[in-house]
């Protein structure tokens, strides 16, 4: 409840300050009488002796008149001070309300040290509260994903409800499922494809108001149309005085050193504050301190680079141990403040080539980076038949299996790299022979093609490829992809559109590339089986961000899991029919600990991190972009005061009418 | 508009002017009156002969007893048939017939001047009626106003033939006296040292109290009858709004707003405090009788003073 003394100018106020009084003072004056003389005023007299109205306090004594003409004036005061409390008045009839729940909501920048999240619930609870009678609002929550937490309903106290069940999140933003849910009424799904000119809407259109909730630190929505949604971004948080974070982004175990065995440790720190800081920051090994740095810059709105060195001695574990790195200030945003990665020992993956022309492969996996972490087997085509294979290739004992000119009759339950064949089933295409095949472009971003130089690569014969749902082109050439990686229930299937070493309709051989000369071969499957065959994601352990799928592969096939997640509570799970197991329950950033949940051995350790750039920087974005429009940031809603003073001065006209009543009964008999 | 007095100013102008509307007494009524005569509870000792008769033995015609003839008697009223049988002188003794002394005090203060008709001229005409009354039957009739020391000598009626002097001395008898009740009574008492019925007809409005005034008349030994008069207005107030009230005998001011409250309350004083004059009335033998000037002086007279015995 507040007044709004401005109101009226101070004279006014002055003035009426001054009517209670002079109410009160009236009462002392001399009624003005109407003279009647009388017999004897001896009867009149007895009478009134004891209500003898000159006596001072016995004036104001029973004299209900005063308090009611005092009251009616102090409620007139009153009106004139325009009580009321602020309220927001939301227009129209559907409203949806869209709340970020993501990691950086849970900034404490504001002046109560209170989440962002509660402040935001606090808004809508407000605006729910406001809501005009007869219309309806949804309720999403998103961070990564988005989650509808009470579809449209008129019900405010099920909206309350369900607004107060809205828990934080550790994950990262992205509006774009949000936004797909909440376009779900307001733009209804057509009949086809946008494109066809068969194309109906299935429903009519029905207009809402979409709120977005959050600080802005979300992803970028590209294709997104507003349609009959009118969308109002509410910033969320400090927007004038810029929050104080330096998080870390990224944190990272390098490979060991093929020389000491030493692991360089990478670590990055973000400022998403307008001023310079320096922070400390100290580096564990296990539980035990490591390393600590004191007074590291980080430029405002930059980032800044660090690294430890991991001595030979120290980096060889027998066992998956935890490194973490912690900023020892703090701030606003704490869940940034630290990260953790997972020394595991080494372990050599297993890889099997197929093919009838070996000595190429051999020659190219007999450099020491695979050698020494990976047992590369070499067989012919028969061992396809072979029972040995057969029972690997469904056990998932392999990491990776490279098939050249051939293709198994059932797939592996590995990765598999297939030289100019493509996988049984109609997930995959291949074109006619192409031939020359001159190589047009390669995807140089992608781990696969890094540092391998293509350029002057002789090409033969080869097919364009086209892949699965999901598949990416790393190697392009005139007329299509010659090389595609493309997702297999989980695994995946690199498809080469050429071989190294063609046979002819008469059973001649020939030289298809030029390949196996070049430097990049060998560079490039080396790049091949530590992606593929997930020598990295052992060596550092794979880093996952809250909320992510967690897949795991034992290095021994086991009947059963127990993961610890980092808050202490332990899952037991079976594994999946390729020997995986599957953990979804990733909300928390910290270290997961997987052990056999027989022997309670602790087998691989799996670091969840938020390490994300666009939450740790948790400044309030001033708009929104959505798709081709930009949102201005609304501080608040639309402020409407929910005024009393009618029903103040309903009461004093109420009071009014009393004091006639009382008044009339007071003169007439 | 209040009927209860007046404007303050208008008062003070229509008090001595405003004619009397109707007669002290009419021809009807004084042919009832003729027919009345005063009663006394006590005997009292005319100084002439009057109609009536007396204990006191006395030389009318009518026989009262006998007695011892003692010396000195008077030997008309032997009885000399007794003493031819009894050879014994007796003396015949016959009633005395006696003339009553009724003494009438009227209230002339201003207060008396309220209501229609006023209280005095009320007062006035049951004085004429009960003054013809006494006129008729050779009574001595007096009539005081109640203006104290200042009085000059009161004429005494006496006789059928006094009636037109005692109208006219009663319309012309002086108001506005600003002697209290006790006073004007006390006057009276000491210079009326008699016996005989008085009537003391008044409002009682005194701020000093009735009381003493009362007790002066009961020491005289007198038949005490006390008229109160009430005007309508008086007993039933009609007025309302925020008034000042002024005491037209000494301009005392009550401030009073009118309420329902403030009305029951003034009946109730007033009908406590008319009880009370009832009750000290009673007390001390002098006979109450309280009236309202909207109550005929011909009901009053022929019926309740008939009651209370004044008159039979």
């Amino acid at each position: 409840m507040n007044f709004m003394t401005s109101s009226l100018p101070w004279w006014s106020w002055l003035t009426l300050l001054m009517v209670p009084p002079l109410i009160f003072l009236l009462y002392f004056l001399k009624l003005r009488r109407t003279p009647v003389q009388v017999p004897s005023t001896y009867l009149w007299s007895k009478t009134i002796e004891d209500m003898h109205v000159n006596s001072f306090w016995q004036r104001l004594r029973r004299n209900l008149l005063l308090f009611l003409q005092v009251l009616f004036a102090l409620m007139l005061l009153a009106t004139c001070l325009r009580p009321g409390c602020d309220g927001t008045e939301l227009v129209g009839a559907r409203f949806i309300f869209l709340i970020d729940n993501s990691a950086s909501m849970s900034a404490t920048d504001n002046a109560q040290g209170k989440p962002r999240l509660e402040t935001a619930k606090l808004e809508i609870s407000n605006a729910i509260q406001n809501m005009p009678a007869g219309s309806s609002a949804m309720l999403i929550s998103f961070s990564d994903s988005a989650s509808v937490q009470q579809s449209y309903t008129s019900n405010k106290s099920e909206l309350q409800r369900k607004l107060a069940q809205i828990k934080q999140t550790q994950r990262t933003s992205d509006l774009n499922e949000a936004l797909t849910a909440a376009a779900g009424l307001a733009n209804p799904g057509r009949s086809s494809d946008k494109a066809s000119a068969l194309d109906v809407q299935v429903a009519d259109a029905l207009d809402a108001v979409l709120y977005i909730y959050s600080d802005g630190g979300v992803r970028q929505v590209p294709r997104f149309a507003p349609g009959s949604l009118s969308p109002e971004y509410h910033a969320v948080g400090s927007f004038e005085n810029r929050p104080t974070n330096v998080g870390i982004t990224a944190f990272s175990v390098g490979e060991p050193s093929a020389i000491d065995g030493s692991v360089q440790i990478f670590a990055r720190l973000q400022n998403s504050d307008d001023v310079d800081q320096t922070v400390d920051v100290s580096f564990y090994v296990g539980d035990a301190l490591q390393d600590a740095v004191g007074d590291i810059l980080v430029t405002a709105g930059g980032t800044k680079g660090i690294s430890f060195n991991l001595s030979g001695e120290s980096a060889s574990v027998n066992q998956p141990t935890t490194v973490q790195l912690k900023i020892d200030d703090e701030d606003v945003f704490m869940l940034d403040n630290e990260a953790f990665a997972v020394l595991n020992p080494p372990r050599k993956t297993n890889v099997i080539i197929i093919s009838e022309n070996t000595p190429y492969f051999r020659y190219a996996c007999s450099t020491d980076a695979i050698t020494k972490r990976t047992n590369v087997e070499f067989h012919g085509a028969e061992y396809l038949n072979d029972s040995t294979y057969l029972q690997r290739a469904q056990e998932g004992y392999y990491d990776l299996a490279i098939y050249d000119s051939l293709v198994p009759q059932t797939m592996p339950l590995c990765n598999t790299m297939i030289w100019n064949q493509i996988p049984l089933g109609d997930q995959w295409n291949r074109s006619a022979v192409h031939s020359p095949t001159p190589v047009l472009d390669y995807d140089g971003a992608h781990p696969i093609m890094a540092a391998v130089k293509i350029g002057g690569l002789t090409i033969v014969n080869s097919r364009d490829l086209e892949g699965p749902q999901g598949s990416l082109s790393l190697i392009e050439s005139t007329t299509g992809s010659i090389a595609v990686l493309g997702p297999r229930e989980g695994y995946l299937d690199l498809v080469m559109g050429f071989s190294i070493i063609e046979t002819d309709e008469n059973g001649e051989t020939y030289v298809n590339s030029d390949w196996p000369k070049k430097l990049s071969f060998p560079i490039f499957m080396q790049n091949v089986i530590e992606d593929l065959s997930g020598i990295s994601a052992f060596s550092a352990g794979a880093n996952l961000h809250p909320g992510d799928l967690m897949t795991i592969k034992p290095s021994i096939p086991l009947e059963k899991i127990k993961i610890q997640s980092p808050g202490g509570e332990t899952t037991e799970i079976r594994p999946q029919a390729d020997r995986t197991f599957v953990f979804s329950n990733t909300e928390t950033s910290g270290i997961y600990e997987v052990s056999d949940a027989l022997s309670g051995i602790v087998d691989q350790r799996i670091a969840v991190n938020l390490m994300d750039a666009n939450e740790s920087n948790i400044a309030v974005r001033a708009d929104l972009n959505l798709g081709y429009s930009q949102l201005q940031r609304v501080t608040s809603q639309i402020p409407e005061r929910k005024e009393f003073w009618r029903w103040l001065l309903m009461g004093g006209l109420i009071l009014l009418m009393v004091e006639w009543i009382i008044y009339n009964r007071r003169v007439f008999i | 508009m209040n009927t209860l007095g007046k404007p303050a100013k208008s008062a003070q102008e229509t008090l001595s002017t405003t004619p009397h509307p109707t007669p002290l007494i009419d021809p009807a009524l004084m042919v009832k009156l003729e027919q009345m005569e005063l009663v006394s509870r006590k005997i009292f000792r005319g100084r002439m002969k009057g109609e009536r008769r007396s204990r006191r033995k006395g030389q009318s015609v009518e026989f009262a007893d006998f007695r011892n003839y003692v010396a000195g008697d008077d030997l008309r009223f032997v009885d000399w048939n007794m003493y031819a049988r009894l050879d014994k002188l007796f003396l015949k003794l016959f009633l005395e017939e006696e003339d009553l002394h009724f003494y009438t005090l009227i209230d002339v203060s201003e207060s008396m001047q309220f209501g229609r008709p006023t209280k005095l001229h009320y007062a006035k005409q049951l004085a004429a009626s009960l003054g013809y009354i006494g006129l008729c039957r050779s009574d001595r009739v007096k009539i005081e106003p109640l203006i104290g020391s200042k009085q000059n000598s009161v004429p005494v009626f006496r006789g059928r033939k006094n009636l037109w002097e005692m109208m006219k001395y009663l319309e012309e008898l002086p108001t506005g006296s600003d002697v209290s009740l006790t006073q004007a009574v006390r006057s009276f008492c000491l210079r009326n040292a008699g016996k005989g019925i008085l009537l003391l007809i008044t409002d009682l409005m005194d701020k000093s109290g009735y009381q003493e005034a009362l007790k002066y008349l009961v020491a005289q030994q007198m038949d005490v009858y006390l008229i109160h008069i009430l005007s309508q207005e008086e007993i039933d107030p009609d007025i309302t709004g925020d008034l000042k009230l002024v005491d037209c005998e000494d301009a005392d001011v009550a401030e009073i707003s009118v309420s329902q409250r403030l009305i029951d309350r003034y009946r109730g004083t007033l009908a406590n405090f008319i009880e009370q004059a009832r009750d000290f009335s009673s007390k001390r033998g002098i006979v109450y009788t309280m009236t309202s000037t909207e109550r005929s002086v011909d009901r009053l007279v022929a019926r309740y003073l008939r009651q209370r015995g004044l008159v039979r």
